[in-house]
């Protein structure tokens, strides 16, 4: 699992891996700070800059829908000259299966993207890079998310987040809606990338490029954005919760929201809580 | 004849070390400013996409605000070469700060790359028009032959044979110029760069030759400027599609002729065009790829008595061989030779170190030993730098020799005078004669004048 260095280019090779939320819930209700088809003029922009700034870099976009996710732009396949082309038409024909995934499925309360399947799907195939072929460029992963938190994939993208670290893959986090996600704040910050959520949308072109162009190489000696706070709470196996305190399983370490009789993911007996007058809730772990 | 070491300079630098004038004629052209902007040290990348949209100059105080403490240096280094390709133009003004603007074309056609994507220079042929196109490995193996019969045809114009065809003598002593000496009648000797140019790997030699190809263009009525944009726009072309001659003008086609020779296109003729297929060598050109993306298979196995096994079938390697090891057999696919002392103590009186023979041993290994650590057995290696300090055993020092000293006190005193400053080499109190460093000798002789 580990990546072997040797096998990396020396310097500046990248392979960046863009998630793009295209959650029609976020970019057609208020919060969206400007629209989809602006956000996407300057996101090609962006990957039109990575790509020009070294031969070998490559640009891998997934597409993060409500229901689904999909692979819409790969840079070593295909032609160099209608790069917008193919992106434009595999978007489009990924909304619309989106779309039609949806109409069989009521919508839940908050409309969140489908982050953790897109998360693994980059992550999958950085893995498919690192076992093929003898040199690979540097990887990492930029998701430009916009809407909500979904508390339903906590483990799920948890598990992601751990298994970039284990990689050594950074994830980037370019929050483009109102409210901090905790999600990616906590993704970044465990796997060493930059967590930014732009005050000016308008000028995003330039966020991307002073920020989230920089390779792996150049910011261990580049001021980059700090994290100013990260929201390490986490959510509860039974319904899902963001909470701040509650009840752990000292087996598996699941967190639940309230006592149980036993751990629904590793079956352990839990005894009876101690009563009210004393501290019947645990810290979680942070 | 000027001793000149072989540094594989890159391509950059010479666009560098190109008048002002033409460089900024050079950055007309969109596919230089890509190559160049490729080609420039990752932080000063980042600096031009920050600024790529900004028309005004920025102060250097805002640059260098993003860069750690540590990182100052490379800053630096990057900014300079920012200055030096002209991409920066540097003002100072009354309050003594320093600002940088982007060159506005070099600019304008960034941007237009960014907002439209990359182009390609030239459309390939239709496939229906090109019969019989070579695949990447053909073409791949077409490349590496023509290199090598060249080199073959650059080092002894004997061997080769007749495949190169149309390099003309005149462009051979070009690049054999630096390589090759003719001492009296003897036919032609290796000089000590001819050798160090042959032990460099391939991306290197190529830089050599492109570069004396450049730096000759001038002779042959071609202007530089656009020799340079004309390889940088062979770079961006697609490997192995096919591309029709009649879009080149004429000056470029007689290049393109030069560059088949060199293994950089492969040339075909169909039924009414003709088009030219770039190779590996040709899209590589304006990166300068140092590490192992264009690293061949190696062939050599060398065993722990100093026996040295090739599998190869090349003249060229069995020549490269030579400059260091005794060939003892030559069968179809393999050449046979022993390391010996005879061969290095030659090569070594050649100019080559024995860094670089153990070098190209280690990267020429064959992949069965390759993987092995290390490739080439240690006592070799060991032998080989053994045998090269033998010959340093002797150090020179340039010195002057003193004698018929009037008196013991002006002998002791220079004596000490000597060695204050450590240049004493040797003394004979008894007969008082001392040697010291030339260095000193103006400084002895005035403090012996004095003394008088």
């Amino acid at each position: 699992m580990t990546p072997v260095s040797s096998k990396q280019y020396a310097d500046d090779v990248s392979l960046l891996m863009v998630l793009i939320d295209t959650n029609p819930l976020f970019w057609s209700s208020s919060a969206a700070p400007l629209s989809f088809s602006k956000f996407l003029s300057q996101v090609l922009s962006f990957l039109n800059s990575i790509l020009l700034l070294n031969q070998l870099n490559q640009v891998m976009v997934i597409a993060t829908g409500l229901n689904s996710c999909d692979y819409i732009y790969d840079s070593s396949k295909g032609p160099t000259s209608q790069r917008v082309e193919s992106l434009l038409q595999k978007l489009e024909e990924f909304v619309v299966k989106d779309e039609e995934l949806n109409k069989d499925d009521s919508v839940d309360g908050i409309g969140s993207s489908l982050l953790s399947g897109s998360l693994s799907m980059a992550l999958c195939s950085i893995q498919r890079i690192f076992r093929s072929g003898s040199l690979h460029p540097q990887p990492r992963i930029l998701c430009m998310h916009g809407s909500q938190d979904g508390p339903g994939q906590y483990v799920a993208i948890m598990n992601s987040i751990f298994s970039a670290q284990r990689s050594m893959v950074p994830i980037d986090s370019c929050v483009i809606g109102s409210q901090h996600s905790a999600f990616l704040q906590q993704a970044s910050y465990i796997t060493g990338g930059v967590y930014l959520k732009p005050q000016h949308l308008d000028g995003l072109f330039q966020y991307l490029t002073t920020v989230f162009a920089t390779d792996l190489h150049s910011r261990s000696f580049l001021q980059l954005p700090k994290p100013v706070g990260v929201d390490f709470r986490a959510s509860c196996f039974c319904h899902k919760n963001t909470i701040d305190m509650g009840y752990i399983c000292s087996v598996c370490l699941s967190i639940f929201c309230k006592h149980h009789k036993k751990c629904s993911t590793c079956g352990s007996a839990f005894g009876q809580p101690q009563t009210v007058s004393t501290s019947n809730q645990k810290r979680k772990a942070p | 004849m000027p001793q000149v070491r072989i540094i594989a300079k890159n391509f950059m630098d010479m666009v560098a070390s190109l008048p002002a004038m033409k460089l900024d004629k050079l950055y007309e052209n969109a596919f230089i400013c890509e190559a160049i902007l490729r080609s420039l040290p990752p932080l000063a990348k980042k600096y031009v996409l920050q600024l790529l949209y900004i028309d005004v100059p920025v102060a250097a105080s805002s640059l260098q605000e993003w860069v750690l403490a540590d990182g100052a240096s490379k800053h630096r280094v990057a900014v300079d070469r920012l200055i030096q390709l002209r991409v920066f133009t540097e003002f100072v003004d009354r309050k003594k700060e320093t600002t940088y603007l982007l060159n506005p074309m070099f600019q304008r056609n960034l941007q237009e790359h960014i907002v439209h994507g990359g182009v390609l220079p030239r459309e390939p042929m239709a496939a229906n028009i090109t019969v019989r196109l070579p695949s990447l490995e053909e073409l791949d193996i077409y490349a590496a032959q023509q290199w090598e019969c060249f080199l073959l045809h650059l080092i002894s114009s004997a061997e080769a044979e007749v495949t190169t065809k149309s390099i003309s003598p005149s462009m051979m002593k070009v690049f054999q110029r630096g390589l090759l000496s003719q001492i009296d009648k003897e036919g032609p000797r290796l000089t000590e760069s001819g050798f160090q140019f042959l032990l460099m790997d391939t991306n290197a030699q190529l830089w050599y030759i492109i570069r004396e190809y450049i730096s000759n263009s001038e002779d042959r009525g071609v202007d530089s400027a656009d020799l340079i944009s004309f390889l940088l726009e062979l770079s961006f072309h697609v490997t192995g599609e096919a591309y029709n001659v009649n879009t080149l003008s004429d000056i470029q086609r007689t290049t393109v002729k030069d560059l088949a020779d060199l293994g950089l296109i492969k040339l075909q003729q169909g039924r009414k065009d003709s088009w030219f297929i770039p190779t590996k060598l040709a899209t590589n050109l304006s990166i300068s790829l140092s590490d192992a993306t264009s690293r061949k298979q190696g062939y050599v196995v060398v065993e722990t008595n100093f026996r040295l096994y090739a599998y190869s079938t090349s003249k060229l390697h069995c020549e490269i061989l030579k400059l260091f090891a005794r060939i003892e057999y030559q069968l179809p696919n393999l050449i046979v030779g022993s390391i010996t002392k005879e061969n290095l103590y030659k090569a070594f009186s050649n100019g080559i170190t024995s860094d670089q023979a153990i070098s190209f041993l280690q990267q020429n290994a064959h992949p069965r030993v390759a993987e092995r650590v290390p490739s080439v057995p240690e006592n070799v290696t060991d032998q080989i730098r053994l045998w090269e300090s033998d010959l340093n055993r002797v150090e020179m020092t340039p010195a002057h020799f003193f004698d018929d000293f009037p008196s013991r006190e002006v002998f002791e005193a220079a004596c000490d005078f000597a060695r204050e400053y450590s240049s004493l080499l040797w003394e004979d109190p008894k007969k008082m004669r001392l040697i010291v460093k030339t260095e000193i000798y103006g400084h002895m002789k005035d403090f012996l004048s004095h003394q008088k």
